[in-house]
Formats: structure tokens, C-alpha cells, sequence
């Protein structure tokens, strides 16, 4: 089936999403902002992506990238360009917030 | 930590990446201040500009540029990775730059296509 080949092997925005999303909220859900969290609540949040991302079993490289950014009325900024194969390679950003912090997760998956 | 194994196959330098991503942020915010109307233009220029010197060297990579500029105004920003690749060949590297103003946090990712 055409649609199933093409599937498997280019980069689906919106289940890589669901899977970032879950990700997000089983680590932060509620959380408030807290210095001392943040190195394990990053760890958390990178490695249950990318370990749900390779269970999906694609021929892919993936990386994923996040920001945590606590509420106080700074300006943050972000962009990305990527030199890759059009046909196959994607990315994708989520962006979460709770009442004190704002997270950005992005990931790139590239064929193999 | 990244370890480099020399030898006939290319992989990425983190030196050299880290070189053109200085540049570039020197040559486009270099003495600058934060201004809320020039900053999605900033963020743009440094990482196409990047990605154009990186593609120039000519070696067999796709690569992903990713820039975060902040005010700097008190607030705790925190960024992390990770990457399921070819730890032989793939590699990345982050530059983070500072002025009175603005924090510049740019990573270059390159992956080895197959040839």
C-alpha cells in the first residue's frame, strides 16, 4: 500500500507531536518553575522523546532540542534553518506553558 | 563530552563549526542592542548566513541551525539535546555569546549522508 510505504519512511508532524506532547506534560504537567528541577525535568522530557520517537520504529536520525523558560516578561527568540532532503526530512515544534513556565520542544527527523 | 575518531571518513569538526557560527553573530548583532523590532530579522539572518558558509565547505552533510536570542532581564533559560545518530560521523556543537543587552545561543547539528 503506497500510503503506508510513504508513512513509514518520511517524517508525520502530527504523530511526532502527539509523542512530544505526552512527553512534556508526564514530566512538567504541573510543575512550577523551580532551579533545582530543571536539569532532571530537561533530561526527562529529551530522553522519553527520543526514546518514544526511536520505538517508532522509522528509518531515521532524530534530534531533539528543548527550552525551558521561566515566566518573568523576558523576550526569547528562536529560529532554524535546515540544509536536508525535502522529500523525506522534517521537523516539528511544540510549544507548552503552565503558569510559570514556557517549554519548547523542537525535533528534526532526517532519513536515513 | 565528543570524541573524534581521525581516519578516512568524514565527520564533523565542532571547531570549525563553532568559527563560522562566531562570525556570523559578530557580523549581525555584534554591537548591538536588544531591540524587540529587529530581532526576528536578527535571528534569521544569523542562522541562514550560518547555514550558507556551513554548506559552502562542500562536505557530504545536511545540517540543522537552530539560534535563541534573549533579553536579558533576570529570567532562567535552560536548553538541552539529544540526538540519535551516527556517533562516528554526526556531531554537533552550541555557541553561546553575550553582550550588555542580549544572550545568542546558536547549535549546528550535522548529519553524514550516506554516499
Amino acid at each position: 500500500d503506497l500510503n503506508y510505504f510513504h508513512s513509514q519512511t518520511t517524517f508525520v508532524v502530527d504523530e511526532i507531536t502527539t509523542v512530544i506532547k505526552e512527553a512534556v506534560e508526564s514530566t512538567i504537567g504541573n510543575s512550577s518553575y523551580q532551579h533545582s528541577k530543571i536539569n532532571q525535568w530537561m533530561s526527562g522530557i529529551v530522553e522519553s522523546s527520543l526514546s518514544q520517537l526511536t520505538k517508532l520504529g522509522k528509518p531515521f536520525k532524530y534530534i531533539v532540542t528543548c527550552i525551558i523558560l521561566q515566566k518573568n516578561g523576558a523576550g526569547l527568540h528562536t529560529a532554524s534553518s535546515c540544509f536536508w532532503d525535502n522529500s523525506t526530512d522534517g521537523s516539528c515544534t511544540v510549544r507548552w506553558e503552565n503558569k510559570t513556565i514556557y517549554c519548547i520542544v523542537s525535533v528534526f527527523g532526517l532519513a536515513i | 563530552m565528543e570524541e573524534f575518531h581521525s581516519g578516512d571518513e568524514v565527520s564533523f569538526s565542532p571547531d570549525e563549526g563553532s568559527n563560522v557560527v562566531k562570525e556570523c553573530i559578530e557580523g549581525i548583532i555584534g554591537g548591538v542592542d536588544y531591540s524587540q523590532n529587529k530581532v526576528n530579522q536578527w535571528t534569521a539572518s544569523i542562522v541562514q548566513h550560518t547555514l550558507t558558509q556551513l554548506v559552502k565547505q562542500g562536505k557530504p552533510f545536511k545540517y540543522i541551525v537552530n539560534c535563541a536570542v534573549m533579553q536579558k532581564s533576570g529570567a532562567g533559560l535552560h536548553t538541552a539535546n539529544s540526538c540519535y545518530w551516527d556517533t562516528t560521523t554526526d556531531g554537533s556543537c552550541t555557541v553561546r555569546w553575550e553582550n550588555r543587552t542580549m544572550y545568542c545561543v546558536v547549535s549546528v547539528f550535522a548529519v553524514a549522508i550516506a554516499l
